[in-house]
C-alpha cells in the first residue's frame, strides 16, 4: 500500500512536470499565434487586440495555472485554426491509438511469450537457431516498413482488407478492429521479436540458477519446473521491456497512422504542428505523455505483483 | 538402503571425454550419517548429484549402480525418478538463497513436494504437515515463515526452510551438499545440531558433503575422502581422521589449523596502528516514505593497536561490524568519533575473493606494477625487476608475470593479491577473509606464506575471520568482535584456553575447539 501511494504521488509530480514543459516550450517557440491566426489581416492593433483577449500577455506561470486548470477540467482550449473546441477534436481519436496500442501488445504477448520460452527450452537446437536468425530479420525491419510490405500483400494482392478505407468504430467495431489488425501486425512484429529474445535469454539465464535444481530435486516434471519456477522470474525484465514498448507504441502511433490511413491522434498531431495550431498540439502531447506516465505506473504495479522483493529496495 | 556400485561419470562436451569421478563405491544403511570429504574438484558434489538423480545432461555419460532400495537409479527412467525425488530421497543445498524460489512464498515452495507426492491431500491437510515441518526445523514464528518471501529471512533461517522443505514427505535419505558453508559458525554449529536430531527422531540417513573437516568430525561417523574423481581413503572418523593411511589424507587432516598452546612472545616493536575509542554509525536508508529512520551503530568505542611484526585476529560474524572497522582503518570512511593513527605509509589490504580482486583485463605483471607507477618514479625495468622479485617472494614463478588472472588457480591468485599488496613495502597489512574461500590445503600453504612474510618484513598484520582455528594459526593477540563492541581481546592462548566471555566461548564451541 506505501509502495502504491509512493508511486501514485511519483505519478502526479511528473504530470504536473511534463505538462509544465510542454507548456513552456510552446511559450519560447518563434511565431506569434495571433498574427498566425489573423494572417493577412494581421495589423499591429489588432494584433495587440486579439493577444489581450487570449490573455497571452500575462506571465507564463499565470497562463500555465489557467491552462492547467481547464485542462483538469476538460477543457482543452480551442484550435486557432478551425475555431472549434480542441477536446471535440482528440476525444474521440484517443479510442482508436489506445485500440491499436492495445491490439498490438496483445499481439506482442501472444507472440513472444510462446515463442521465447520454446527457443529457450531447445536452446541452440535447429528450431532455435531458425528461430532467432527469422527473430533477427524481424527486429530489423522498422514498423513503417513492414506496414508496407502488408499493405501490399495482404491489402492489395490477397484482398483481406481495402487499403485507406477506414471504418469508424461508430460504424462498426468488428469493421473497426479488423481494419486496425494488420496495421498491429505491422507495429507489433519488431517488437515481439525483441521480447521474445529478451525472454528466451531470460529463460535460458534462469534455467541455470541454483532454485531450480531445488525444484527438480522435489520431483517436479519439467514442464511444472518451467512454468511454476522459472517463468515467473524470467519474466521480470520482460514485463519492463513490455511496458516501455506499450508506452513507446502510443507515442509512436504517429508513423503507422499515416502508413494506414487512420484518423488517430498521431495524424491530428501531425497536421496540427504543420499548421501550427497550438492549442491542439499541446493537447495532445500532454495527453500522450500522460497515457505513457499511467501506462509505466501500471507496470510498476504489476512489477511488485511479480517480484516481491521491489517494496525492499 | 544405498548402494553405489563402481560409479563413474563422464562428460563429452570436450573433444576427449573428462572422467570426473572414478569407480566410486558407497555403502549406506538406513539412519547412518556417512560425510563425503574433497577439497574442490573432486567430484563430491557430482556424485551426490548423481545419487540424486539430478545430473541428466545428454553430453555426459553415467556407468555403474546406483541401488536405492534395491532399484538402480541409473537405469530408471524420468518418471521413476521423479516418483523418489523429493518423497524418498530429499536433498538441501550450499546456498540457502539462490536454492529457493525469489518470487515465491515459503509455504508455497515447502508444500510443493506434497503437492506432487501426495496429491490426495486436502490444502489444509498440506498447510498443516509444512507448518510442522517448519516447526520441527527449529523455526520459531512459523505463520510468519510460512508467509514470508526467502529474502525476508535470515541466511540461517532460510536454510531451515530449505530443510523443512526436504524433510515435509520423510524422505529416507538427505543429501545435504555443503549446508552449512555460507553460513556463519554458529549458526552452522545449529544447522548440525539440527541435522542430527533430524537423524535421530525420524531415522534419515544423512549424506552430508562438506570441505569442513572439522564439522564432518562432529556429526559423521563413517567418512569418505575424494580427490580428482577418486576416493582416497574411507573409514570410520577415527581411523580416518586420527589413523590415515593415505599420504592426501595425512596433508588434508594435517591442514586442519589446530589449537596447540603456542606460548605468549611479548611484542615491544614500534606502534605501526592505533585506533582510539572509534565509535561509528549509519543511518539506515528509509524503506518507505512514512518510515521512521533507523541507526545503526557498527562500531561502538573500538580501541586497538598493532605493533611490528605482529599479527592481531579480528574475528566476528558476518553484520559485527568488522567490514566496516577495517574501511575505517584504511581511511575509507572517516569515523564520528575517536581518531585512527597510523605511523606508517601505505596500509594495504587482501580481500576474500582473489578472483574478483584481480582485473581479468590485465596481465599478472602490469597488477603488481600498478601500485609503483600510481607512486611514479619508479622507471620501467625497475618496476618490471620488482615486480618479478615479489612473485617469488610470494612463492610463484618469475613468468607468471606474463600470464592473465584466469590462468592461475585459487591459490595462485591470492598469492598475486598479497604480492600487489606488499610492492610498496607497507608496514600494515590488513587481511580481510583472506583465506575463508580457499581450499584447506591452499589455506594452509597461504597462512604459511603470511607467517613468513611477517618474519621477513616485520610485517604487521591485521587479520579478520570468521574462522576461529584460522585466526589461532595466525595470530599473536586476538580480539572477538559482537554487534559493534570488542568483547574479549588478549593474547590468543589466553583467549583460547580461558575465555571470558560466553560469546567466545559460543564460538570456540561451534568451531569444535572446546567441547
Amino acid at each position: 500500500m506505501k509502495y502504491f501511494a509512493k508511486k501514485l504521488a511519483g505519478l502526479v509530480a511528473t504530470l504536473l512536470a511534463v505538462s509544465f514543459l510542454v507548456f513552456a516550450a510552446f511559450a519560447v517557440i518563434p511565431g506569434d499565434p495571433a498574427t498566425a491566426m489573423l494572417g493577412t489581416e494581421a495589423t499591429p492593433a489588432r494584433v495587440e487586440e486579439l493577444r489581450a483577449r487570449l490573455g497571452l500577455n500575462d506571465p507564463l506561470i499565470v497562463r500555465y495555472a489557467r491552462w492547467a486548470a481547464d485542462f483538469v477540467r476538460g477543457d482543452f482550449g480551442t484550435s486557432y485554426r478551425y475555431n472549434m473546441t480542441v477536446k471535440s477534436m482528440i476525444w474521440d481519436k484517443i479510442p482508436i491509438t489506445l485500440t491499436l496500442a492495445g491490439m498490438s501488445f496483445v499481439l506482442i504477448v501472444l507472440i513472444s511469450v510462446p515463442v521465447g520460452i520454446l527457443c529457450a527450452w531447445h536452446a541452440q537446437s535447429r528450431l532455435d537457431r531458425t528461430v532467432m536468425v527469422v527473430n533477427q530479420i524481424i527486429m530489423a525491419v522498422p514498423a513503417f516498413f513492414s506496414g508496407i510490405l502488408i499493405t501490399l500483400v495482404f491489402g492489395l494482392v490477397f484482398h483481406f482488407f481495402t487499403p485507406g478505407d477506414y471504418v469508424s468504430y461508430h460504424t462498426s467495431w468488428s469493421g473497426f478492429l479488423g481494419y486496425l489488425f494488420f496495421p498491429a501486425v505491422a507495429i507489433a512484429l519488431p517488437k515481439a521479436a525483441m521480447a521474445a529474445k529478451l525472454l528466451r535469454t531470460s529463460v535460458i539465464a534462469e534455467k541455470k540458477l541454483d532454485y531450480v535444481r531445488t525444484a527438480y530435486s522435489r520431483g517436479n516434471r519439467t514442464k511444472a519446473v518451467l512454468y511454476r519456477h522459472v517463468l515467473k522470474n524470467a519474466l521480470i525484465p520482460v514485463v519492463t521491456f513490455l511496458g516501455m514498448a506499450l508506452a513507446d507504441m502510443v507515442a509512436g502511433s504517429i508513423v503507422i497512422e499515416q502508413v494506414f490511413n487512420i484518423p488517430g491522434i498521431g495524424r491530428i498531431l501531425l497536421t496540427s504542428i504543420s499548421n501550427r495550431d497550438y492549442p491542439v498540439v499541446q493537447a495532445v502531447i500532454v495527453c500522450i505523455a500522460f497515457l505513457v506516465i499511467f501506462i509505466n505506473f501500471l507496470v510498476d504495479m504489476l512489477y511488485r505483483w511479480i517480484d516481491p522483493r521491489i517494496a525492499l529496495e | 538402503m544405498l548402494d553405489v556400485k563402481d560409479l563413474t561419470i563422464e562428460f563429452h562436451d570436450h573433444l576427449a571425454p573428462e572422467t570426473v569421478v572414478f569407480d566410486f563405491c558407497l555403502h549406506m544403511e538406513p539412519g547412518e550419517i556417512v560425510g563425503l570429504v574433497g577439497e574442490s574438484g573432486s567430484g563430491k558434489s557430482m556424485t551426490a548429484l548423481a545419487i540424486a538423480g539430478l545430473l541428466a545432461r545428454h553430453d555426459m555419460e553415467k556407468r555403474g549402480e546406483i541401488l536405492f532400495e534395491g532399484k538402480d537409479l541409473l537405469s530408471c527412467d524420468r518418471q521413476q525418478l521423479r516418483a523418489l525425488q523429493g518423497s524418498r530421497i530429499a536433498m538441501i543445498f550450499q546456498e540457502p538463497m539462490t536454492s529457493l524460489n525469489p518470487v515465491c512464498r515459503v509455504g508455497w515452495q515447502v508444500e510443493e513436494a506434497l503437492r506432487i507426492h501426495c496429491p490426495q491431500m486436502t490444502k489444509q491437510e498440506r498447510r498443516q504437515r509444512a507448518m510442522q515441518a517448519l516447526a520441527d526445523a527449529d523455526l520459531k514464528d512459523t505463520q510468519r515463515v510460512y508467509d514470508s518471501y526467502p529474502h525476508q529471512l535470515s541466511g540461517g533461517m532460510r536454510q531451515r526452510v530449505m530443510i523443512a522443505a526436504a524433510m515435509v514427505c520423510e524422505p529416507k535419505l538427505l543429501i545435504a551438499d555443503e549446508p552449512t558453508t555460507a553460513l556463519d559458525v554458529t549458526i552452522q554449529a545449529q544447522i548440525v545440531e539440527l541435522l542430527k536430531r533430524i537423524n535421530q527422531e525420524k531415522k534419515t540417513a544423512i549424506l552430508f558433503i562438506s570441505h569442513d573437516l572439522s564439522l564432518v568430525r562432529q556429526l559423521c561417523r563413517r567418512v569418505i575422502v575424494m580427490q580428482g574423481g577418486y576416493i582416497v581413503e574411507s573409514g570410520t572418523v577415527d581411523d580416518v581422521f586420527y589413523r590415515p593411511k593415505k599420504a592426501y589424507t595425512q596433508k588434508l587432516v594435517g591442514a586442519i589449523p589446530e589449537c596447540v598452546r603456542q606460548g605468549t612472545k611479548g611484542n615491544t616493536g614500534k606502534l605501526v596502528l592505533s585506533v582510539e575509542n572509534v565509535h561509528m554509525g549509519f543511518v539506515q536508508k528509509r524503506r518507505s516514505l512514512f518510515e521512521k529512520k533507523r541507526r545503526i551503530e557498527a562500531v561502538r568505542d573500538v580501541s586497538l593497536s598493532v605493533r611490528e611484526g605482529e599479527a592481531v585476529g579480528l574475528v566476528g560474524e558476518s553484520g559485527c561490524g568488522k567490514s566496516t572497522l577495517s574501511k575505517v582503518i584504511l581511511g575509507l570512511e572517516k569515523p564520528e568519533q575517536g581518531k585512527v593513527v597510523h605511523y606508517s605509509e601505505h596500509p594495504q589490504m587482501v580481500f576474500q575473493d582473489p578472483y574478483g580482486s584481480l582485473n581479468p583485463a590485465y596481465k599478472i605483471g602490469r597488477i603488481l606494477e600498478e601500485p609503483l607507477r600510481i607512486q611514479g618514479g619508479f622507471p620501467a625495468a625497475e618496476r618490471r625487476r620488482q615486480a618479478q622479485e615479489m612473485l617469488v617472494r610470494v612463492g610463484l614463478d618469475e613468468k607468471i608475470a606474463d600470464r592473465y588472472p584466469y590462468q592461475l588457480s585459487g591459490g595462485q591468485r591470492q598469492r598475486v593479491c598479497i604480492g600487489a599488496a606488499l610492492m610498496l613495502k607497507p608496514k600494515l597489512l590488513i587481511a580481510d577473509e583472506a583465506v575463508s574461500a580457499l581450499d584447506v590445503t591452499i589455506q594452509a600453504q597461504i597462512l604459511e606464506l603470511l607467517r613468513r612474510l611477517k618474519e621477513e618484513m616485520g610485517l604487521a598484520i591485521l587479520f579478520i575471520s570468521h574462522d576461529m582455528r584460522v585466526v589461532y594459526q595466525m595470530s599473536d593477540r586476538v580480539v572477538i568482535m559482537k554487534d559493534g563492541q570488542f568483547v574479549e581481546s588478549g593474547d590468543t592462548d589466553t583467549v583460547y584456553f580461558a575465555p571470558q566471555h560466553p560469546y567466545t566461548e559460543q564460538l570456540l564451541l561451534a568451531a569444535g575447539i572446546r567441547t
